[in-house]
């Protein structure tokens, strides 16, 4: 069998765990609880209101589409070898970098199909409150679900070698600073040190630039979204994804499950 | 004929690290031995000897410090040939959210089953392995028997020509033993080649041609647990009664045979190739026929002198004891 059927058989089996789950309910149920309880104090307001209800629906899906990745993320390697499922799967003809990527493409597969139903929701609010929509949300919402998919990497990177609550800290930190780098570079190249200068570089090479797939202001400013910048958000969240993924391979191979 | 050897392991070695900065502790000190075609294999030894280590490097779970490891004459850090294996780890657990069906259907999946017969064969090995009743439930709900039987379900649902069992019988009442006992003679019969990891030397002495005996992470034997005479036939008790007393002192000079026996019943232990022989005579002679059993060796010495005179350094391997 090629790879990629034995990629597809662990992954659809990943998203089958997670519609049987009672979990990932009640995390969609939650976040979606959470969105509408925002939207609903920003419908007080009488300035911008479409804005500000557009703003806080968007950046809640963000937040949590990256909340449930690193939640869902850090246990998804863990608990297999925990529970010791992951022995009899690898005594098959499976390797161990087509596990990973398998279960990787499962939780991408999975968060997908939330954002979908959180978009969903997003469109509906909008369309009750007079909100403006056009394809700039359309890509707002196609960017977060590049992040998302750059969020599962590294949360399963993590997850390939350290307990959840470590992977956990580890993702969030990562997340913090990914979405910190862009910031820091211009803080960098304003400063007279050249030292923090050049720290600020290497930060910006070395780690993702979270920043690149928030495009909610222009979403609800209907401010243009140069075609080149989008492009290069989804090279730039592709490249990383194969870099996160490709570490954890490597150092899952090395591994002894005992 | 030679059979062939399937799993191959030479100066296996392995050190587990408990932490980083931890000293290092050798669980495996080197062990060699073999498993060879057709046979039933059994890899004894006491709790924590090392038997389920040796098992998972054979499995590629952990990977050896030093030392080689080969499966149907590939290194076990390949993967494709893991068509050709099946493995059911001690105490298996499985994905609970599935039925006992779709587990097996998801491993077939792995194992390339074609998709034409592959509902069929998943079938056909629930009933194999008696969990037909049980074969749409979720395995949340199964006990520690059935979830042993999935294990060994899910082990040869592909087919493969080599099985490895770790401790298959744990956990399980004395029926469920006898029927796994006889589902592995069933797969051996079928043509599979098994090795099987146990601390319990009766399912052993009931179903294995050969052993190897780990003790601390060394080898302390490795034969057949068949008995043999000094010419290396295979011996065999064969048991009789209603006997004419000369039959019985005449019996014993023509095979060399020393009679043993209580009451109206004798036992010659004779060569495989005078039982035939010894039979006929005691029946047209009148006598009895009770019983004729292949001898095998005293396991339970064997284990135990193995785990008294532990060997220090270096590793005894011994062929065929009587
Ligand atoms: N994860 C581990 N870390 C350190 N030592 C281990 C680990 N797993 C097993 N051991 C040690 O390795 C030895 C062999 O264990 P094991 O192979 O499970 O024995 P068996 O299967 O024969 O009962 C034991 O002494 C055990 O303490
Ligand atoms: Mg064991």
């Amino acid at each position: 069998m090629t790879g990629l059927r034995l990629i597809q058989t662990i992954a659809l089996n990943t998203v089958r765990d997670a519609v049987r789950s009672r979990v990932l309910y009640v995390l969609l149920f939650f976040s979606l609880v959470m969105i509408a309880s925002s939207v609903t104090l920003a419908a007080f307001s009488y300035v911008e209101r479409e804005r500000i209800i557009q703003d806080i629906a968007l950046s809640s899906i963000r937040f949590f589409g990256a909340a449930i990745a690193i939640f869902v993320g850090v246990g998804l390697i863990h608990r297999e070898v925990e529970r010791r499922t992951i022995y009899t799967i690898l005594s098959k003809p499976v390797s161990r970098a087509q596990f990973l990527v398998g279960k990787y493409v499962g939780l991408v597969a999975t968060l997908w199909m939330q954002l979908a139903i959180m978009a969903v929701g997003y469109f509906v609010i909008c369309h009750f409150n007079g909100a403006q929509l056009d394809h700039r949300d359309a890509i707002a919402v196609g960017l977060i679900a590049v992040e998302l998919s750059v969020v599962v990497a590294f949360a399963t990177l993590f997850s390939s070698f350290a307990t959840p609550f470590l992977a956990a800290s580890y993702s969030i930190g990562l997340y913090m600073v990914g979405h910190l780098t862009r910031d820091l570079r211009s803080m960098g190249e304003n400063s007279e040190s050249e030292l923090i200068g050049t720290l600020t570089l290497w930060l910006e090479r070395l780690l993702p630039d979270l920043s690149a797939f928030n495009r909610v202001m222009e979403a609800i400013h209907d401010l243009p979204i140069p075609p080149v910048e989008a492009g290069a958000a989804l090279l730039h969240g592709i490249g990383w994804t194969v870099a996160f993924l490709s570490i954890a391979a490597w150092t899952f191979e090395r591994r002894d499950f005992r | 004929m030679t059979p062939e050897a399937i799993v191959r392991v030479k100066g296996l070695v392995k050190d587990f690290r408990p932490g980083l900065g931890r000293r290092k502790t050798r669980v495996l000190h080197g062990i060699d031995f073999e498993v060879r075609e057709g046979e039933i294999f059994g890899f004894i030894g006491p709790n924590g000897a090392g038997k389920t280590t040796t098992l998972k490097v054979l499995m590629g779970l952990i990977h050896a410090t030093a030392g080689e490891a080969e499966v149907l004459g590939h290194p076990v850090r390949d993967t494709a040939y893991r068509a050709h294996i099946g493995y059911a780890p001690e105490s298996p657990y499985f994905y609970d959210f599935l039925t006992g069906r779709e587990i097996l259907d998801f491993y077939a999946r792995l194992t390339a089953v074609p998709n034409a017969s592959r509902a069929a064969r998943v079938a056909e090995v629930l009933e194999q392995v008696g969990l037909t009743h049980a074969a749409d439930t979720r395995l949340r709900t199964y006990s520690k028997g059935m979830l042993q039987r999935v294990g060994i379900a899910q082990a040869v649902v592909h087919d493969p020509s080599v099985v490895f069992l770790d401790e298959p019988m744990s956990g399980l009442d004395p029926v469920g033993r006898k029927e796994i006992r006889d589902l592995i003679v069933a797969l051996n019969q079928a043509g599979k080649t098994i090795m099987m990891n146990t601390h319990i030397l009766s399912d052993v002495e009931m179903i294995c041609d050969r052993v190897a005996i780990i003790v601390e992470g060394r080898i302390a034997y490795q034969g057949a647990i068949d008995g043999f005479d000094e010419a290396g036939d295979k011996i065999f008790d064969v048991t009789l009664a209603s006997l004419a007393p000369d039959f019985v002192e005449e019996a014993a000079t023509r095979f060399g045979a020393e009679p043993t026996g209580r009451g109206d019943r004798v036992t010659f232990s004779v060569a495989e190739k005078h039982v035939g022989e010894l039979v006929e005579s005691a029946l047209r002679r009148g006598g009895q026929v009770l019983e004729v059993l292949g001898r095998r060796a005293d396991l339970e010495t064997l284990f135990l002198s193995a785990v008294n005179d532990r060997p220090e350094s270096d590793t005894r391997t011994e062929e065929g004891a009587a």
